[in-house]
């Protein structure tokens, strides 16, 4: 697969997945930026590690929660690289991971799933409507919006986490619907449990363990499963698909 | 980098004996980039086809602006106010405009002029008496070729080199009698003008039944082609008039292929044979490219020629031509400007519209 | 692999010089012998057309002639039929346009010549066909008939497969008979028909030839129009103008130059449910080999005020272009025809960052491109070649005086407005030159018995005989029974 030429932003990408795609887009040849809130010194180092495996990356700060900020780090990609082939919408609303001490959902208030529902979505609408001027004109670009495998089967019912999940799963259906005509695919990839990860790095062994025996693939997922779903559905390779959602959980989830 | 920078690093650089491609590289993408930097319309034109100095790894990615562009913009980094010298290019818009370009010095121009007419057209004389075919630099203040050959005469003619032509036109008496001298003295002799002006002489000569015989070492230089302005000829029939009114060989007539969007020029080495193999110095590189998708054409194949030309600094360095050329060994064939096809079916073509249109 | 074109009834082979033309698309060679006649023989081919015609087609009655046409057409859309597979074969090595694109284009348009569309076809021209076959009585009073010439020459053009067969089937209709010269872009289709003919009824097939020569060939060119009583030519102006210039003031020449047609969409017809659809529609006008077609759109103006945008609607095109090159791909130009695609494209780009409200799509192969304008520009073809123009404007309606300066070479206009606005920019466009007006994704196929540049296919053709009523009176003096 080759992304020369290519200029791929990639939200979150200072750590964990995001880190992973990034770093594989540009191992093909793509030219990355890397989006961060916080972490400068973690962007720079993947800025560093995407030019050793020969891409080029920038890094940016932006927080994706904020229209502003959103709307300064597309401007600032464009100004730089004069295009952007494909976004990838990694970043989410820090949420924490334990099964032991999840709440239940009579403890939820609606501020609990509103806050998801902002990680989850309002970043991804916000995104898409900043660079979507930029790939309608070009009437062409891949769109890929990080889900979670749990919306499919919620092996632990992280209520808000995974209800924003789907709607972002139903979001991104409805805009493949209407930028299909306009050249432009909209997808999802869902993994599992990826470990190691800030996010989950708290989980008990015992979880790791349950979810690894239900998984026909007998592991769990590293953040480098993920990118190769992600770069397919970034490529021509996969011209021909919107709107899907591909799970990456080792078959944990099979549909 | 600052023009100033620029400059130095250019005279530099053509004084240099040869350029390897990383350097020719190198160089290459920073003037870019100073280019895109300072040229807004430039810059635009980059985004537009979706370049940028940080996207753009080597000079055949840059993106080279049709010779027409000039036409519809002002391509140049200085203030346009405070150039030395505007040299205008003979393709106008509907609206009677003609494209300019700016030099903010003339340094570079004349030092890559110079430099390459040292090695191609001069070889081993240094310098030689020079009859030059073609207005001068005050009656032509904005055509490159008269600055060219102004440059010619000012470095390379030796004492008593002049311009053969007056406000009146041709001045033949006085052109015979430099070709007589030359003969009665044997000291070589160099002509030097527009193709069409040569036509027009020779069919002067031919009415007049005057031909000579130049010394061995004379030359000729023609460039420009006929461009309606004279009849047209074959090219291997111009160069064997040349050979037969002044008595100078085909191996040492030589054309010279340039462009006011250019500050360099391409020679061949003599026209022994058509068409010849043209090259140019090692501040300079050319492409043969498929006008549609901008994609090189392998080695053969007959496409529209693209220059990178380093010493035009100060407008864009890389230009699309309208010239259809192949690539060979140590060069490239020029085989005229390109002309669009008509239209296959019953479908109107723009340049019928246009004419028709026009009534 | 060599093919014959040409059809010389009267002449042998042996006697005729041979030209091959070869053609080689994308790797695949194909030669192709035609028959390049001596002056002497072209007198000879000529005078035999003639005299066939008047002994034998000028007494078929009408029907008739319908009928066999019908019966060749019908072979021609029979995909078992050894004609119709040599087509199907051979014309996209010769034109280099997609197959499938030629497949389905030559049934689209022989369709348009069964029996029942001829039969329109002649009704469009003669309200009383029997004025073709027999004296009729005249509404005015006398009686009159009308004869086609004994020889019509066709001069064509182009690479637009089957196009010549329109003139020739006028032709028959009037009973003339036909010296077609075929254009080296394709001279196939043509000389297959006259075969065709030939052995459905070899007595009709001794009325037609097929003839070549190398387009310029004036001496050629001369020696068939001095033997015509009627010509009937294609090409650009240029061309056009000579062989007028060089037909003998008593024959009658009918040219059919290069025209340029568009597109125009109203604003009701871009909310979100229709707009896909009428890109769709548009972009495929745009396909149709590869806007050959003088009926080919090259621009398309678009009404602003509706859900989608001008602008919107360019991206909705060029997404539409992008699809039908994975399905009808573009044919491979020549490097001249890519250098006039380029140089449009240039001249769109240039305009494109003098103002960044319009725009300039294309995919990186160049196979097609769209070019959108803000602001309302006066109508100039486009690249050719899969290249087109969005222009928006306000109204529909300033359209027309914007096109009137370019009356002489306006053509089809593919509209997608409702019924009233149809009908009241049919008004407007009418009087500014505009000849047909289509659908949009009907642009390029014209139906049966339209009115090519809108004149009568038919009657330009014939000559009326008419016996005036003052002679029927007088002759009622001189019979033997008169009292």
């Amino acid at each position: 697969m080759n992304f020369a030429g290519k200029v791929v932003l990639v939200t979150g990408s200072s750590r964990g997945i995001g880190a992973a795609i990034a770093e594989a887009f540009a191992a093909e040849g793509a030219t990355v930026v890397v989006n961060y809130v916080q972490n400068a010194s973690a962007a720079e180092d993947v800025v560093a590690k995407c030019k050793e495996v020969g891409g080029d990356a920038t890094a940016i700060q932006a927080d994706v929660t904020s229209g502003e900020q959103i709307q300064l780090l597309v401007d600032q990609s464009l100004q730089d690289f004069a295009k952007i082939d494909v976004v990838v919408n990694n970043a989410f609303k820090p949420y924490t991971f334990d099964p032991d001490n999840r709440k239940q959902f009579a403890d939820l208030d609606w501020q609990d799933y509103q806050g998801q529902i902002d990680g989850a979505l309002f970043s991804t609408y916000t995104m898409c409507q900043a660079v979507l001027p930029a790939l309608k004109k070009r009437t062409q670009g891949s769109i890929i919006n990080i889900a979670s495998d749990l919306v499919a089967r919620p092996t632990i019912p992280y209520h808000d986490y995974t209800t924003a999940k789907s709607a972002l799963i139903g979001f991104s259906r409805n805009l493949a619907a209407e930028l299909g005509p306009l050249g432009i695919r909209v997808n999802c990839v869902a993994p599992g449990l990826v470990y190691p990860t800030d996010a989950s790095r708290k989980t008990k062994e015992r979880i790791k363990e349950m979810i690894i025996a239900q998984t026909p693939m007998r592991r769990i997922a590293s953040p480098e499963d993920v990118t190769g779903p992600v770069l397919f559905l970034a490529s021509d390779w996969s011209r021909f698909m919107t709107g899907q959602t591909l799970y990456v959980d080792g078959g944990l989830v099979m549909k | 980098m600052t023009e100033a920078q620029i400059i130095e690093t250019l005279l530099e650089f053509i004084a240099a004996d040869s350029a390897g491609e990383n350097e020719f590289n190198a160089f290459a993408l920073q003037i870019f980039a100073y280019q895109f930097e300072n040229n807004a319309p430039y810059q635009r034109f980059c985004r537009q086809r979706e370049k940028t100095p940080r996207t753009v790894h080597s000079w055949q990615a840059i993106p080279a602006v049709p010779i027409n562009g000039y036409k519809y913009l002002t391509l140049t980094c200085c203030d346009p106010e405070v150039a030395e010298r505007v040299f205008m290019t003979s393709g106008t818009t509907k609206d009677g405009v003609r494209g300019k370009c700016h030099h903010p010095t003339l340094e570079v121009y004349d030092a890559s002029m110079t430099t390459a007419f040292r090695q191609r057209f001069m070889q081993d004389h240094d310098t030689i008496r020079m009859g030059i075919l073609f207005p001068t630099e005050q009656a032509m203040p904005n055509s490159s070729l008269a600055h060219y050959l102004a440059l010619a005469l000012s470095e390379f003619g030796s004492e008593g080199s002049r311009y053969l032509l007056t406000d009146d036109g041709l001045d033949i008496e006085q052109l015979f009698s430099e070709l007589d001298r030359a003969v009665q003295t044997g000291e070589p002799y160099a002509l030097l003008g527009a193709s069409f002006s040569f036509v027009h002489i020779m069919d002067e000569m031919e009415r007049l039944g005057k031909s000579v015989n130049l010394p061995q070492g004379s030359r000729i230089l023609d460039t420009g082609g006929f461009k309606g302005q004279s009849r047209e000829l074959e090219l291997d029939e111009f160069y064997d008039l040349l050979q037969a009114r002044f008595g100078v060989p085909r191996d040492q007539c030589i054309n010279m292929y340039g462009m006011t969007e250019l500050s360099t020029e391409f020679y061949d080495w003599g026209n022994s044979t058509c068409p010849s193999v043209k090259s140019g110095p090692h501040w300079i590189r050319s492409r043969i490219v498929n006008p549609l998708t901008g994609l090189e054409l392998p080695k053969g194949e007959m496409g529209v020629l693209v220059h990178c030309d380093l010493a035009h600094f100060n407008c864009v360095s890389s230009i699309l031509t309208e010239d259809a050329g192949i690539e060979v060994d140590n060069g490239f064939l020029l085989l005229g400007r390109a002309e669009g096809a008509e239209a296959k079916g019953c479908s109107m073509a723009v340049d019928e519209f246009l004419k028709a249109a026009q009534g | 692999m060599t093919l014959k074109a040409g059809y010389l009834p009267g002449v042998s082979d042996d006697d005729i010089e041979w030209q091959t033309l070869s053609y080689n698309r994308d790797g695949q060679a194909i030669d192709v012998r035609v028959p390049l006649l001596s002056d002497e023989q072209m007198k000879h081919l000529s005078a035999h057309i003639k005299e066939k015609s008047r002994h034998y087609l000028k007494s078929l009655p009408v029907s008739d002639i319908t009928a066999i046409i019908d019966t060749a057409i019908t072979r021609l859309l029979d995909r078992n039929n050894a004609y119709r597979q040599q087509a199907e074969e051979y014309l996209p090595l010769i034109t280099g346009y997609d197959a499938e694109m030629i497949r389905l284009g030559l049934t689209g348009y022989l369709k348009t010549f069964r029996q029942p569309e001829l039969r329109r076809f002649i009704a469009e021209d003669f309200a009383n066909p029997k004025l073709l076959d027999e004296f009729q009585p005249l509404p005015k009073g006398g009686y009159g008939r009308a004869y086609g010439p004994d020889l019509l020459a066709h001069i064509w053009a182009g690479n637009v497969p089957g196009l010549p067969l329109w003139s020739l089937i006028s032709g028959l209709l009037v009973k003339a008979g036909n010296i077609g010269k075929v254009a080296s872009a394709e001279p196939l289709m043509a000389s297959w028909f006259t075969q065709l003919i030939a052995e459905i009824d070899p007595e009709l097939g001794e009325c037609l030839a097929v003839v070549w020569w190398k387009g310029g060939d004036v001496e050629q060119e001369q020696a068939l129009l001095n033997q015509a009583d009627l010509v009937v030519a294609y090409g650009n102006n240029e061309t056009l103008q000579q062989i007028r210039d060089r037909t003998p003031i008593t024959t009658r020449c009918l040219t059919y130059s290069h025209k340029v047609s568009f597109g125009m969409i109203s604003k009701t017809a871009l909310d979100m449910g229709k707009a896909w659809e009428v890109a769709h529609q548009a972009a495929f006008d745009i396909v149709r080999y590869d806007q050959q077609g003088c009926y080919s759109p090259h621009v398309f103006f678009v009404e602003r005020g509706g859900a989608v945008t001008p602008q919107e609607f360019s991206q909705y095109v060029a997404n539409e272009l992008d699809c039908f090159e994975e399905k009808y791909p573009r044919r491979t130009l020549t490097i001249e025809e890519a250098g006039g695609v380029a140089a449009w494209r240039q001249s769109e780009e240039m305009k494109a960052f003098a103002d960044e409200s319009n725009s300039l799509i294309s995919n990186d192969g160049g196979t097609w491109s769209i070019a959108y304008s803000a602001a309302v520009e006066d109508l100039v073809p486009s690249g050719l070649n899969r290249t087109a123009k969005v222009i928006a404007v306000d109204q529909l309606d300033d359209v027309a005086a914007r096109i009137a300066p370019y009356k002489a070479f306006l053509q089809t206009v593919g509209v997608a407005a409702p019924p009233a606005e149809l009908h009241r920019l049919a008004g407007l466009l009418g009087a500014v030159g505009v000849t047909r007006i289509s659908a949009l994704e009907h642009m390029t196929t014209p139906e049966a018995g339209w009115h090519h540049d809108g004149r009568f296919n038919l009657l330009d053709l014939v000559t009326m005989t008419e016996v005036e009523r003052s002679a029927e009176i007088a002759s009622e003096a001189f019979p033997n029974y008169v009292d």
